[in-house]
C-alpha cells in the first residue's frame, strides 16, 4: 500500500516535471502603450495559441521611456530582468556600455534563419556596436504628419493627387495653418509641446533638414549646427507663440487634440496610425491621412528609430539553452508576423514583408513608406537614444524653449553646456 | 442692562453658525478630490471626458471596475500589498514590543547606548540608504521577493520608543506581583503587559499597516515584474494598452485607496490615538 | 547574582531581533554608504577607490544645486503654510461636537490614509489640462488653461498643495489632542473677565499650543526634506532636471545613471543636511525647556 502510494507519487512528480519541461516560460517586456500595444497584444495572443503545448510568454507593459529603461538596467544587473524585450535600436549603444544586453550571435542568426540582408542597412547597422550584434531589428518609426483631409480640402490644400500639398517651406506651412484656423478650425498644428525629449524627434528632422547634425562625443553642436539647432527649435516656438499650436500639451492630448478635429494637423510617430484607423472604422473619426513631413529647409529628412527585440544580459543567471531556443523562436515568429505589425502603422524591418503585394495596399502606410529614403537615425552614440542624457538635455532644453520661456538660441546652448559636461 | 446679553448671545450664535458653515465648506472643499475620483471611477470613459461638472453620473456603472479587475494583475497586486504589509505590521510590532519591554523592564549591560542609539536614529533619513539597501538585497538574491520587501521597511525606532515609554509608565507592582508568582519575563510581556492594553498594540499595528500598505520608493525599487508588485507600486506602473481611459485609471486608484480608507474609518479612534502615541503627546 | 545575568540574557534575546535588523538594514548600509561614496562604482559591482573625487564633482554640480534648492523651496511651500493650515482646521473641528465633528475630521483627515500614487492618479485628473475639473477655476484666472505639471512656475507650488491636502491630517490630529488638553477652566474664567474670542486665543490658546506648533513644524520640516514619491511621479516624463529634489538625485544617479558611487555621495550629503536640521530641532525642544 505504501509503496504503491509512493509510486504514484513519484509518477506524479515526474508528470509534473516533464509538463514543465515541455513548456518553456518566456518573460516579455515591453514599452508599447498606444494603438500599437493593442495589435501587440493580439500577436502575443496568437504566439501562446501557436505554441500552446510548448511556449508561453508572460507579458507585460511598462511606462515608456525612463522609466522603461531604468527597470531593465537595474533588473538586468542583478538578474531580475526579462527573457526578451522591445528595445529602441538608438539605445543600443547606450545599453551596451553598461553591459544591460546579450550579443545576438551569427549561430543565433541562423537558428532564426535570418542574416543581415533580410533587414535595410541602415535599420541593421542600428543594431550592431563595434561589429558584434546586439539586437533583431522588428520595425521602423519615423515620424510623420497625420492631416485631417475634410479641412484640408475645405481649405484648398490638397493638391490633385488627393495629398496635400504647397506645405514645404516654414512660412507656406505657417500660411496653411493660419488659412485652416481661419477656416473655423481651433488649432493649425498638435504636437506634444510639454516634453522636449519627445519633441526632439521632430526638432531633430529639421536640424537634418538643414544638413545639420548634433555632433557625437566630445564634439557636440560645432560650428554653426548650434544655430541650425535653434532654426529648428524656433519652427515650433513660433507655431506656439503665434496661437497655431498650443503649448505645454502633453502626448494624449495632443492625440485627442487631432482626433476631435480641434486641431488639422499632428505630427507624431507612425504608432497612431491604428488609433486612427480603430476611430474610423467605428465611425468616429472624419477622413484623414499621413504623409512624410513637409521640407521645412533645404531637404527632405525624417528622424525615424527602430523597434527591436534584445536580449537582457541578466547578471549571473545565463539562460538555459532551452529558454534560449524558446526566445529565438519568438524572436523568429514575430519576424515573420511583422507584416500584422505593419498594420500598427510601422515599417517592417523584414525586408522581404515590405515587398508584399499586400503591404503595399496598406494605407496610408504605403504613401509614407517611401521616406526611408529620407530617413535619419540617432547618432550612434553611448549618450544618445532614447531615455539617453541626449535626451534628457533635449526634455529640458526643449520644453523651455518651445512654450517661450527662454528664446531657442539660450536653450540650445544650455544643452549644448549640458552636453558638454557629458564625460 | 438686561437686554445687552441676549444681543451678544444673539450675536454669537451667528458667528458660530457661519464658523460650522465655513468649517462645512471648507470639508467638502478637502474631501472633494477624493469625491470626485469616486464618482468619475463610475461612469463610462466616455462620460468622463465630457461630463463637465455633473456631480452624479447619468448612468453609474461598476463597468470601469470589472474592466480593470478583468485586465490588470489587480488581485495578485492586492494579494502582495497583504502578505508584505501584514508581515510588516506583525514583525515590526512584535520586535518593537520585545526590545521596549527589555529597555523599559530590563536592567542589562548596554542598555542606555542601544535606548539612546534608538532615539538618535529616529531623525535619520531611511531614503539615503536606498541604494545600498539595493546593493545587500541583490547580494543576497532577495530582489523581487517579499523578503526582499519586507526587511528595510521593518526599520521603526519609533514604535519601540512608543512601547518603551508607554511600559515606562505601567506601575512596576504588577511586574513584582507576577515575578513572585513565579512568571518568567517572557510570559509577563505576552501574558500581561501586552494584553493589559491591547489599545497600544492595535494602534501602533494599524498606523504600521497603513505605512506599509502606502510605501512607494522602496517597494518600486525592489521589485521588477508585475506579478511581484504592490496595488501602491502597480497602479502607478503598469499602463493600458488601450490608451488613457480615465474611469478605469480612477477606478483603479480607487480600489487602491480603498483598504486603507476602510481600515481608518473603522479604526478612527485608534488611529487618533496611534498618531498621537508616536508623536508623544498624551492623546 | 543569578538573576542579573539571566535578566542579562531575557534581555539579550528580547532585543536581537530588533538589533539584528537594525544592524543590517541601518547600520550596515550606512557604512556602506559612505564607503561607495568613495569609489566610482556602478549601480551594482566593483568601482575603483577616488578618493573624495565624487564631493568634489557634488560641489560644482548644477544639478545638485538645483535639487538643493527645489528641496529648499519645497519645505518653505509646505512646512509653515501646512502646519497653519492645519491649526485652523484643527480649531474649526475642536468646536464641533459628536458625530458631525467625526464626520468632518474624517474629510479632513482621509486624505493622510490614501497612497501616494493614488493622490498622484486624483490630482492628475483634477488638473488634466483638457478634462481636468481646475481648469475650469485655473481658465479665467490665467487666461489659458495650464498645464500645472509642466510649467515650471506652477509645478512646486502644486506639489506643495497636494501634499499639504494629503499629509495635514497628522498635523491636525497632534493640535486637535493639543487643544483638548487644554483645562477648559481657562476659558471661562477669561469670559468671565470678558475677554474676546481672539483675545481668548492670543492669550490662551496660542501660547500653550506652542509646543504642539513646534513640534508639527519639525516633524515636517524633517519628513519634507526627503520628498520624493511625489516630485517623482508627477515629473516623471516632463522637466525631470528643472524640478529635481535631493532624494530623487540619488535614484536618478543609481537607478537611471548605474552611477552608485555618485548616488552615495548624494545619500551622504542629504544624511548630513537631514541630521543638522534634526539636531537644530533638539536643540529648540531643549530651549522649550523640560516637560
Amino acid at each position: 500500500m505504501m509503496k504503491k502510494l509512493l509510486g504514484a507519487a513519484g509518477l506524479m512528480a515526474l508528470l509534473a516535471a516533464s509538463a514543465a519541461q515541455a513548456k518553456e516560460t518566456v518573460v516579455w517586456w515591453d514599452f508599447l502603450g498606444g494603438g500599437d500595444g493593442a495589435r501587440m497584444k493580439t500577436l502575443l495572443e496568437e504566439f501562446n495559441a501557436e505554441h500552446a503545448d510548448s511556449i508561453e510568454i508572460q507579458a507585460t507593459t511598462l511606462d515608456w521611456g525612463v522609466p522603461f529603461y531604468t527597470k531593465v538596467q537595474t533588473s538586468a544587473a542583478v538578474g531580475e530582468g526579462p527573457d526578451v524585450m522591445t528595445y529602441h535600436a538608438s539605445r543600443i549603444p547606450l545599453a551596451v556600455s553598461q553591459g544591460s544586453l546579450s550579443e545576438i550571435t551569427p549561430d543565433d542568426m541562423a537558428v532564426m534563419g535570418l542574416t543581415p540582408e533580410t533587414f535595410a542597412a541602415e535599420t541593421f547597422e542600428a543594431v550592431k556596436v563595434d561589429g558584434k550584434q546586439y539586437a533583431v531589428p522588428f520595425d521602423t518609426h519615423p515620424i510623420v504628419l497625420y492631416y485631417n483631409k475634410d479641412k484640408l480640402e475645405a481649405a484648398g490644400l490638397l493638391g490633385a493627387d488627393g495629398l496635400p500639398s504647397g506645405l514645404n517651406g516654414v512660412e507656406n506651412f505657417s500660411a496653411a495653418m493660419t488659412k485652416l484656423q481661419e477656416g473655423g478650425t481651433k488649432w493649425g498644428m498638435a504636437i506634444t509641446t510639454a516634453d522636449g525629449g519627445f519633441a526632439f524627434r521632430t526638432i531633430y528632422s529639421y536640424l537634418c533638414q538643414q544638413n545639420g547634425s548634433i555632433g557625437s562625443d566630445g564634439a557636440w553642436l560645432v560650428d554653426d549646427n548650434a544655430a541650425k539647432l535653434a532654426n529648428s527649435v524656433k519652427v515650433i516656438a513660433d507655431w506656439v507663440a503665434n496661437g497655431q499650436a498650443p503649448g505645454y500639451t502633453e502626448y494624449p492630448a495632443a492625440v485627442a487634440l487631432f482626433t476631435s478635429g480641434e486641431s488639422a494637423f499632428m505630427i507624431n510617430g507612425v504608432w497612431e496610425v491604428p488609433t486612427m484607423v480603430d476611430l474610423e472604422k467605428n465611425g468616429k473619426l472624419f477622413n484623414w491621412g499621413a504623409i512624410e513631413l513637409p521640407v521645412m529647409f533645404d531637404k527632405p529628412c525624417t528622424y525615424a528609430d527602430s523597434h527591436s527585440f534584445a536580449i537582457p544580459n541578466n547578471a549571473g543567471k545565463p539562460a538555459t539553452p532551452e529558454k534560449h531556443a524558446a526566445v529565438l523562436e519568438v524572436i523568429k515568429w514575430m519576424s515573420e508576423h511583422s507584416l500584422f505589425w505593419a498594420s500598427a502603422g510601422h515599417i517592417p524591418a523584414n525586408k522581404a514583408v515590405t515587398e508584399l503585394p499586400e503591404y503595399k495596399a496598406m494605407q496610408p502606410q504605403a504613401t509614407y513608406a517611401t521616406l526611408t529614403a529620407n530617413q535619419v537615425f540617432d547618432p550612434k552614440s553611448v549618450f544618445a537614444g532614447v531615455a539617453s542624457p541626449l535626451f534628457d538635455a533635449a526634455g529640458n532644453a526643449f520644453t523651455a524653449a518651445m512654450n517661450g520661456e527662454v528664446s531657442p538660441e539660450d536653450a540650445v546652448a544650455e544643452m549644448k553646456a549640458s552636453l558638454d559636461a557629458l564625460q | 442692562m438686561t437686554a445687552t446679553p441676549t444681543a451678544s448671545r444673539r450675536k454669537f450664535n451667528l458667528g458660530a453658525a457661519l464658523l460650522t458653515l465655513l468649517t462645512l465648506i471648507c470639508a467638502a472643499i478637502w474631501f472633494f478630490p477624493i469625491y470626485w475620483a469616486m464618482v468619475t471611477s463610475l461612469r463610462t470613459d466616455d462620460e468622463a471626458v465630457s461630463a463637465g461638472f455633473a456631480l452624479w453620473p447619468a448612468n453609474p456603472t461598476l463597468s470601469s471596475f470589472i474592466y480593470v479587475i478583468e485586465n490588470s494583475n489587480i488581485g495578485r497586486w492586492y494579494l502582495n500589498s497583504t502578505i508584505t504589509s501584514v508581515l510588516i505590521t506583525f514583525l515590526t510590532v512584535f520586535m518593537a514590543a520585545c526590545c521596549g519591554y527589555a529597555i523599559s523592564q530590563l536592567r542589562f549591560p548596554g542598555r542606555t547606548a542601544l535606548w539612546w542609539t534608538i532615539l538618535a536614529s529616529f531623525m535619520v533619513p531611511v531614503q539615503a540608504l536606498i541604494v545600498n539597501h539595493y546593493v545587500i538585497m541583490a547580494h543576497v538574491d532577495l530582489l523581487n521577493n517579499y523578503i526582499g520587501i519586507i526587511l528595510p521597511m521593518l526599520l521603526s525606532p519609533v514604535t519601540v520608543i512608543v512601547y518603551k515609554q508607554f511600559f515606562d509608565g505601567l506601575p512596576r507592582e504588577y511586574r513584582e506581583a507576577a515575578l513572585m508568582d513565579g512568571a518568567t519575563e517572557f510570559q509577563l510581556l505576552f501574558r500581561v503587559f501586552i494584553p493589559m492594553n491591547w489599545g497600544v498594540t492595535a494602534a501602533l499595528s494599524i498606523i504600521t499597516f497603513i505605512g506599509a500598505w502606502n510605501a512607494f520608493l522602496w517597494p518600486f525599487l525592489a521589485v521588477s515584474t508585475e506579478e511581484m508588485m504592490t496595488v501602491t507600486v502597480g497602479i502607478s506602473q503598469v499602463q493600458d494598452a488601450y490608451g488613457v481611459a480615465y474611469a478605469r485609471v480612477l477606478a483603479g486608484a480607487v480600489m487602491a485607496g480603498l483598504p486603507v480608507a476602510l481600515a481608518y474609518l473603522l479604526f478612527q479612534r485608534r488611529v487618533t490615538q496611534a498618531i498621537t502615541l508616536s508623536a508623544g503627546i498624551k492623546g | 547574582m543569578n538573576n542579573a545575568r539571566n535578566q542579562t540574557f531575557v534581555a539579550a534575546v528580547l532585543v536581537a531581533p530588533f538589533v539584528a535588523i537594525y544592524g543590517w538594514m541601518f547600520l550596515w548600509p550606512t557604512v556602506q554608504m559612505i564607503q561607495l561614496s568613495l569609489t566610482d562604482a556602478p549601480l551594482i559591482g566593483d568601482g575603483n577607490y577616488i578618493g573624495l573625487e565624487n564631493y568634489d564633482r557634488l560641489i560644482h554640480d548644477k544639478t545638485f544645486g538645483k535639487a538643493i534648492w527645489n528641496t529648499a523651496y519645497f519645505v518653505l511651500l509646505t512646512v509653515v503654510p501646512g502646519t497653519a493650515a492645519a491649526l485652523g482646521i484643527a480649531l474649526m473641528v475642536s468646536r464641533l461636537k459628536g458625530w458631525l465633528q467625526s464626520l468632518i475630521l474624517s474629510a479632513f483627515f482621509l486624505p493622510f490614509v490614501l497612497p501616494v500614487t493614488v493622490v498622484y492618479l486624483l490630482w492628475q485628473w483634477m488638473f488634466d489640462i483638457q478634462f481636468g475639473i481646475m481648469q475650469a477655476i485655473l481658465e479665467p484666472l490665467y487666461g489659458q488653461t495650464v498645464n500645472v505639471w509642466r510649467n515650471l512656475p506652477f509645478f512646486m507650488p502644486m506639489i506643495a498643495l497636494l501634499t499639504i491636502w494629503w499629509t495635514n491630517g497628522f498635523s491636525i490630529l497632534l493640535f486637535l489632542a493639543g487643544l483638548r488638553n487644554i483645562p477648559k477652566e481657562l476659558y471661562e474664567a477669561a469670559s468671565l473677565d470678558g475677554a474676546t474670542r481672539w483675545q481668548k486665543f492670543a492669550r490662551i490658546t496660542w501660547p500653550l499650543l506652542w509646543p504642539i506648533t513646534v513640534l508639527c513644524l519639525t516633524i515636517q520640516l524633517i519628513l519634507q526634506l526627503k520628498i520624493f514619491d511625489q516630485v517623482y511621479l508627477f515629473a516623471s516624463g516632463g522637466r525631470t532636471q528643472s524640478t529635481m529634489v535631493l532624494v530623487q538625485y540619488i535614484f536618478e544617479q543609481a537607478f537611471v545613471k548605474n552611477d552608485g558611487g555618485y548616488a552615495a555621495a548624494i545619500a551622504v550629503a542629504l544624511f548630513v543636511i537631514v541630521v543638522a536640521f534634526s539636531v537644530f530641532q533638539y536643540q529648540i525642544l531643549r530651549i522649550r525647556g523640560p516637560k
